[in-house]
C-alpha cells in the first residue's frame, strides 16, 4: 500500500514537474489571422522578434487564413489554454456573432496587448467635383446615386465609416464592393469609383503622390503622417461622439491561460511594442500606437464591439442583432 | 544617365548581391518546380527572414526567387505532367507529350530559352515604358475585367481536347468550385453547408495538384508494365534557326504577358493560358498538332509567364499598386525597409527602380544558366521505373497540398479531386478547363457584379458604357469575334467568300 502511494506521489510529482518549469520551455506557436504581406501580418512579424527577446523564447509565426479570420480564431480557441498558442488578430472577430460568421469572439480570449489602431480616412479621386466633406455631402444630395463609394463587404472599415456618415446625414450613393481596400484604392485611381473610406496607411502614399485626395480624416486629431489632412470634427463636430474609432491589431491567448503566463507575455509584448524600429514602422504606415493590456484592453474591446456592432446593426447590415448576444447599446 | 547605369549595375558588381540573386534564382527554380510550394509563399517567408537585413540584399534575394520560381513551374509540368505552379498549366499540355516521346531535353531547352526571352521583353518594357503602361493598365474598369474574364472563358475552346461539350462541362465545374466559400463582396456563405472549414473556399492549388498530380499517378497505374520512356539527348539549346522561327510568336506572347501581368487583377497564369490560345490561333500548320507535343505550345505560355514578371513590377514601381500576389508582398517588404512604394517612389528614389531592373536582368541571366545546366540529370525522372515514379508523385502531391495552408483539409480536397480527375480523364474530359474555370471564377463573378452595380444595376447603362469606351469596345468585339469564329456560321461566311 505504502509502495503504491509512494509510486503515485512520485508519478504525480513527475507529471506536475514540467508545469513548474519556467515558461516558455518550448516553442510557442503564433497564429496570424491574415495572409502574408497584409497589414496584420506585417505588424505582428515586426513586433514579435522584440517580444521574443524580452520573453526569452521562440515564437514560430504561421498564417492561417480564411473565413475573415475565423479559421485561425477557432484553431486557437480549440487548443489548450497553456500559453503555447498565441492568436495575432485584427478587429474582425468582434463582429463574427452579429455577422453570423461564428459563435466565438475575443470574449473567449485574454488580450495580451492591443498594439495599435488604424485611422480611417475618406479619400476621393483627384478630379472628383468636391474637395471637403461638406462639399461632398452637398454634391451627393444634388446628384443622388451618382457618386460611387468603394466598400469591402459588411463589417469592414468602409461599411462602418459609411454607417457613421449615414447616422449623421443619410446619403444616397452607389456602393461598389471590392475585396479589400488595396484593390478598391486601385479602382479609385483608375476612376472606377469616386470615394473610398480607407485606412490612412493604405492611402498616404497615393495622397502624397497626387493620385487621390483627402476629403476628411475620421479622427479627433490630425495625424503626423499627413498633418495637412482636415479632421472630420473640424467641419462636422457631430462625429465627435463616435470617434476615435479604428481597426486594431491585438495579441491574444485563450481564456483560462494561467495568470503568470499571461503576465509574462503581457510584459514581453509591452516591451516589444516600445522598440525604436517598430515604432518607426507603425508611424510610417500611419497607425496610431496604443500598447495597452489588461483591464484597459478589455474595456477598449468592449467599447469597440458595442459601438461598431450597433452602428452596423442600425445600418441594416447585420444578420443577427447585437442584443441577442448581450452586446450593450453604447 | 550615369546614375541610371550605376544603379542598374549595382547587383552585377557587388559580389554579395550577385550571389544573393544567383542563390534566389536557383532556389526559386526548385521552389517553383514543387507543386504547392509557391513563389508567393517563399517570398512571404523571406520577409520575416530578411527583416533585419538591408533593403538591397533582401530585394535581390526576393527577385531571384520570383524570376526562378515562375520558370521552375515548367519543370514538373514537362517531366511529370504536374504543373509546379498555375502559370505552367499550359506548358504541360504540350510539354508532357514531348517528354513522353523522348524529347524532354529539347522541351526543357526551348522552355528555358523562351522564358529568358520573355523575361527580357518584360524587363525592357518595364525599363522603357513603365509609366505609360501603368497609366493604361489602371484604366481597366470592372466591366473591362469582366470582358477579359469572358475572353478567358472562351479559352475552353482551346483547352478542351477532343470534345468541346465535355470541355464546357469541365469549365463550368471549375467556375462552380471557385465560387465556394465566403463571398468576399457580401460576406455571405456560398455552398459551405455551415462549415467553418469551407468558409475559406477550396484551395485552388489543392484542386490543381489533385487534378494533375494524383490523377497522373492513377493513370500511370494502368501502364505499370511499360518501362519509362528512354530520352534522347542530343540537342538541348535550341538552334538559332529554331529561335528565329518562333520569334514572331514569342514577341506576341511576350506582349500578352506584359499587359496581363501589368493589370492589377490578373497575373502570369491567365497570361500563359491566353498566350497558348493565341499560339493555337495563329499557328496554321504546326509540325506536331497542339496537345500532342507542339513546340509552339511551349513557346507561347513560357514567354508569356516570364514576361508577366516584368509586367507585374510596372504598376508596383510607378504607383505602388501590386501587379500580382508576389509584388503585393514585395510592397510590404519595401515598407518594412523604410521605403514608401507609391507614386512618389520613382520621383524620390529613382535609384531603387534601376536597381530592381538590374536585379531582374541578372536573375533572368541566372535563370538561363541554371535552366540549361543539369537537364541530363532531370530528364532521368521520366526514365524512372513506374514503381518509383508513382509513389514519388503521390508524396510530392500530398506535401504540396499540405504546404499551401498547413491544413490537412487541403490534402483531403486534393485527394478527392485527384480521384475525380482520374475518372474525368478516363472518360475523355480534359482537366485544363476545370483549372481555367477556378482561376477565372472570382475574376468574372466579382467584376460582373461590380460592373452592374456601378451602373446602378441597369443593363442598358452597362452596354452604353461598353460601346462608348474604346477599351471596353475592343474587348467586347474580341469576345464576339472569337465566339463567332468558333461557330459553324463563321465557316459558312468564309466558304461563301471563297
Amino acid at each position: 500500500m505504502i509502495r503504491k502511494l509512494l509510486g503515485a506521489t512520485l508519478a504525480l510529482g513527475l507529471t506536475t514537474l514540467p508545469a513548474l518549469a519556467e515558461y516558455p520551455e518550448k516553442e510557442i506557436q503564433g497564429i496570424i489571422q491574415w495572409g502574408a504581406g497584409g497589414s496584420t501580418d506585417t505588424v505582428m512579424r515586426a513586433v514579435t522578434p522584440h517580444a521574443e527577446k524580452a520573453l526569452g523564447g521562440t515564437i514560430v509565426m504561421q498564417n492561417v487564413t480564411g473565413g475573415v479570420g475565423a479559421i485561425a480564431l477557432n484553431q486557437v480557441a480549440n487548443g489548450d489554454a497553456d500559453g503555447y498558442q498565441i492568436l495575432f488578430g485584427a478587429e474582425n472577430p468582434l463582429l463574427y456573432k452579429v455577422m453570423a460568421l461564428g459563435d466565438k469572439d475575443y470574449s473567449d480570449f485574454t488580450p495580451i496587448n492591443i498594439l495599435a489602431r488604424g485611422i480611417p480616412i475618406l479619400v476621393a479621386r483627384p478630379d472628383a467635383p468636391f474637395n471637403t466633406y461638406p462639399e461632398m455631402i452637398a454634391y451627393i444630395n444634388a446628384h443622388p446615386k451618382d457618386v460611387k463609394f468603394g466598400s469591402t463587404g459588411p463589417g469592414g472599415l468602409p461599411s462602418v465609416v459609411t454607417a457613421m456618415i449615414n447616422q449623421k446625414t443619410p446619403i444616397d450613393v452607389t456602393f461598389v464592393p471590392y475585396d479589400g481596400d488595396g484593390p478598391a484604392l486601385t479602382a479609385l485611381q483608375g476612376g472606377a469609383i469616386d470615394v473610398m473610406p480607407a485606412v490612412l496607411g493604405a492611402a498616404v502614399e497615393g495622397i502624397k503622390g497626387g493620385t487621390m485626395k483627402t476629403i476628411a480624416l475620421f479622427d479627433t486629431e490630425a495625424s503626423s503622417a499627413l498633418p495637412d489632412a482636415p479632421t472630420i470634427v473640424s467641419t462636422n463636430p457631430e462625429f465627435g461622439d463616435l470617434l476615435p474609432w479604428g481597426p486594431f491589431f491585438g495579441v491574444f491567448v485563450k481564456k483560462g491561460t494561467p495568470d503568470d503566463i499571461v503576465a509574462k507575455l503581457t510584459a514581453a509584448y509591452a516591451e516589444g511594442a516600445k522598440a525604436e524600429d517598430f515604432l518607426a514602422l507603425m508611424d510610417g504606415r500611419g497607425f496610431k500606437m496604443m500598447n495597452i493590456s489588461g483591464d484597459e484592453a478589455q474595456a477598449f474591446l468592449a467599447k469597440w464591439q458595442s459601438t461598431t456592432a450597433w452602428l452596423v446593426q442600425d445600418a441594416g447590415l447585420t444578420k443577427a442583432s447585437p442584443a441577442d448576444f448581450g452586446i450593450p447599446k453604447p | 544617365m550615369m546614375d541610371v547605369i550605376n544603379n542598374f549595375l549595382i547587383p552585377f558588381l557587388d559580389l554579395k548581391l550577385l550571389s544573393l540573386v544567383a542563390l534566389g534564382t536557383f532556389a526559386g527554380i526548385y521552389i517553383g518546380a514543387i507543386p504547392g510550394l509557391s513563389v508567393t509563399m517563399a517570398v512571404s517567408i523571406l520577409i520575416s527572414f530578411t527583416f533585419s537585413w538591408d533593403v538591397l540584399p533582401a530585394i535581390s534575394l526576393m527577385i531571384g526567387i520570383y524570376m526562378g520560381g515562375v520558370y521552375g513551374g515548367s519543370r514538373t509540368a514537362i517531366l511529370l505532367n504536374i504543373p509546379g505552379a498555375p502559370s505552367a498549366i499550359a506548358t504541360a499540355l504540350d510539354g508532357f507529350p514531348m517528354a513522353q516521346r523522348g524529347e524532354a531535353g529539347e522541351a526543357i531547352g526551348i522552355t528555358t530559352v523562351m522564358s529568358f526571352f520573355g523575361g527580357l521583353v518584360g524587363i525592357i518594357v518595364l525599363a522603357a515604358a513603365a509609366p505609360s503602361v501603368s497609366a493604361f493598365a489602371i484604366r481597366f474598369q470592372p466591366r473591362d475585367y469582366m470582358l477579359l474574364a469572358v475572353l478567358g472563358i472562351l479559352l475552353v475552346g482551346s483547352l478542351s481536347g477532343d470534345s468541346l461539350v465535355k470541355g464546357v462541362f469541365a469549365g463550368a465545374m471549375g467556375l462552380m468550385i471557385g465560387s465556394i466559400g465566403l463571398d468576399p463582396l457580401t460576406m455571405d456563405q456560398r455552398f459551405t453547408f455551415g462549415s467553418t472549414a469551407m468558409m475559406g473556399g477550396i484551395s485552388f492549388i489543392a484542386v490543381m495538384i489533385g487534378m494533375f498530380g494524383v490523377s497522373e499517378a492513377l493513370i500511370q497505374l494502368h501502364s505499370m508494365k511499360t518501362p519509362g520512356v528512354k530520352q534522347v539527348i542530343n540537342r538541348i539549346v535550341p538552334s538559332f534557326g529554331t529561335i528565329r522561327k518562333y520569334l514572331p510568336l514569342s514577341l506576341q506572347s511576350s506582349a500578352i504577358g506584359v499587359i496581363i501581368g501589368a493589370l492589377p487583377g490578373t497575373g502570369g497564369d491567365i497570361a500563359a493560358l491566353m498566350a497558348y490560345d493565341h499560339a493555337k490561333r495563329v499557328t496554321k500548320n504546326p509540325e506536331v498538332p497542339f496537345g500532342k507535343g507542339a513546340r509552339e505550345g511551349l513557346v507561347a505560355p513560357e514567354t508569356a509567364n516570364n514576361a508577366a514578371v516584368g509586367g507585374a513590377f510596372i504598376p508596383m514601381m510607378t504607383l505602388g499598386i501590386p501587379g500580382d500576389s508576389v509584388t503585393a508582398i514585395m510592397i510590404g517588404a519595401l515598407f518594412i525597409h523604410g521605403l514608401h512604394p507609391g507614386p512618389m517612389l520613382m520621383v524620390e528614389q529613382p535609384h531603387m527602380f534601376w536597381f530592381i531592373v538590374g536585379c531582374l536582368t541578372l536573375a533572368n541571366v541566372f535563370m538561363l544558366i541554371f535552366g540549361l545546366t543539369g537537364i541530363k540529370i532531370f530528364v532521368k525522372v521520366v526514365e524512372m521505373p513506374r514503381t518509383v515514379l508513382i509513389p514519388l508523385i503521390l508524396l510530392l502531391s500530398i506535401v504540396g497540398a499540405y504546404a499551401v495552408n498547413n491544413s490537412l483539409t487541403d490534402v483531403y480536397w486534393m485527394l478527392g479531386f485527384g480521384v475525380l480527375g482520374y475518372f474525368m480523364r478516363l472518360y475523355g474530359y480534359s482537366l485544363g478547363p476545370v483549372i481555367l474555370g477556378v482561376i477565372l471564377s472570382r475574376l468574372l463573378d466579382d467584376n460582373w457584379r461590380r460592373a452592374i452595380i456601378s451602373d446602378q444595376e441597369s443593363l442598358p447603362r452597362l452596354m452604353h458604357g461598353i460601346v462608348t469606351s474604346p477599351l471596353s469596345l475592343t474587348l467586347f468585339l474580341a469576345v464576339i469575334f472569337i465566339f463567332v469564329s468558333k461557330t459553324p456560321l463563321w465557316a459558312m461566311i468564309k466558304r461563301g467568300r471563297a
